[in-house]
């Protein structure tokens, strides 16, 4: 019961904390990120199986989690707006040859991390970029100016 | 026969970037969630400190000290425990409370069941259960003196606890378990 409950509060809690932490140039994990993520998933699991270090517990702590799971992305797929706050939206942050100040400034984006997006699609200037775009997975795209 | 899957046609229903590329930002949203996210961190922030103050448990905040108005004992506690973390109550007593060599000592049951007493160091000579409680008995020679409890509460929510030399003045209080 007190896994359960205590399933469900960490799943929200731990939800909140890592979309509050906001989002970082590049999809994948850097071994600073490695350290956030199992740092608090080892803090989480203690308080979710208490002392009861039974199959049973885990397995029930397990399940709760992935049905909170399967039940929010139920919720996103039925509202928009509730995805928006999960999951953010894009942002545009390089727009016809304009840096987009207030979103790279709001998301610690450098003109460094839009080049670094670039030069994995060949571009070689940054003059060459007509949209950079922050994905919702923390990715940035690029869209090449015509030549 | 075999059925035909669902389908329906597509539409262009990501807004678009300077009417070319459909990106569906909302930089009008965006605006709410940092204002949003940077009260979460404020939050956040001030749990820590009032954590690091005890206002939480284990800290300076939570520690403290009572006394029987007859000076037989003095308890030392934490106001706010948290559920299954282990603590220590020290009784200290007063001259009064030793008699013949030895000291009664009553607490109540709610010291025992909910905030979990795991042992006391001293183990006493005796317990005597009755009265909605314990009655310990000690060997002492004379002050200082004091005995320990090992508490461990065992779920969140207000506990109260009496503790007293029988025949003197007790010293009651409310304890704050956190989840």
């Amino acid at each position: 019961m007190y896994t359960i409950v205590h399933a469900i509060l960490g799943y929200f809690f731990l939800l909140l904390t890592v979309r509050v932490l906001s989002r970082r140039p590049g999809a994948q994990l850097t071994l600073f990120e490695f350290v956030i993520v199992f740092l608090i998933g080892g803090v989480i699991i203690l308080s979710t199986v208490g002392n009861d270090r039974s199959i049973t517990n885990c397995a029930t702590a397990i399940i709760a989690v992935g049905l909170m799971h399967r039940f929010v992305t139920w919720l996103k797929s039925k509202s928009p707006r509730l995805g928006r706050i999960i999951d953010g939206t894009p942002l545009v942050l390089l727009k016809n040859g304009e840096y987009q100040l207030e979103v790279m400034r709001g998301m610690r984006i450098d003109p460094e991390d839009i080049m670094a997006a670039g030069r994995t699609k060949g571009v070689e200037s940054v003059f060459d970029i007509k949209y950079a775009i922050l994905e919702r997975n923390g990715s940035i795209s690029i869209i090449q100016a015509e030549r | 026969m075999q059925q035909a899957f669902a389908s329906k046609p597509i539409e262009d229903s990501v807004a678009k970037v300077n009417d070319e590329v459909a990106v569906g930002e909302d930089i009008e949203f965006q605006r709410k969630w940092w204002k949003f996210e940077k009260g979460v961190w404020i939050l956040f922030t001030l749990i820590l400190l009032l954590d690091l103050a005890g206002v939480f448990g284990r800290g300076w905040l939570s520690k403290q000290e009572k006394a029987a108005q007859d000076g037989s004992i003095d308890v030392k506690y934490e106001r706010i425990e948290r559920t299954s973390t282990p603590s220590i109550m020290t009784i200290n007593f007063g001259d009064s409370a030793i008699r013949d060599g030895q000291v009664k000592l009553y607490v109540s049951e709610s010291l025992v069941k909910e905030l979990a007493a795991q042992r006391v160091v001293p183990a006493p000579q005796t317990a005597i259960v009755g009265q909605g409680g314990l009655t310990y008995l000690f060997p002492a020679s004379g002050t200082p003196a004091s005995v320990e409890f090992a508490l461990e509460p065992t779920g969140p929510g207000l506990r109260h606890f009496l503790i007293r030399v029988p025949g003197s003045q007790a010293v009651q209080a409310d304890v704050l378990v956190m989840p």
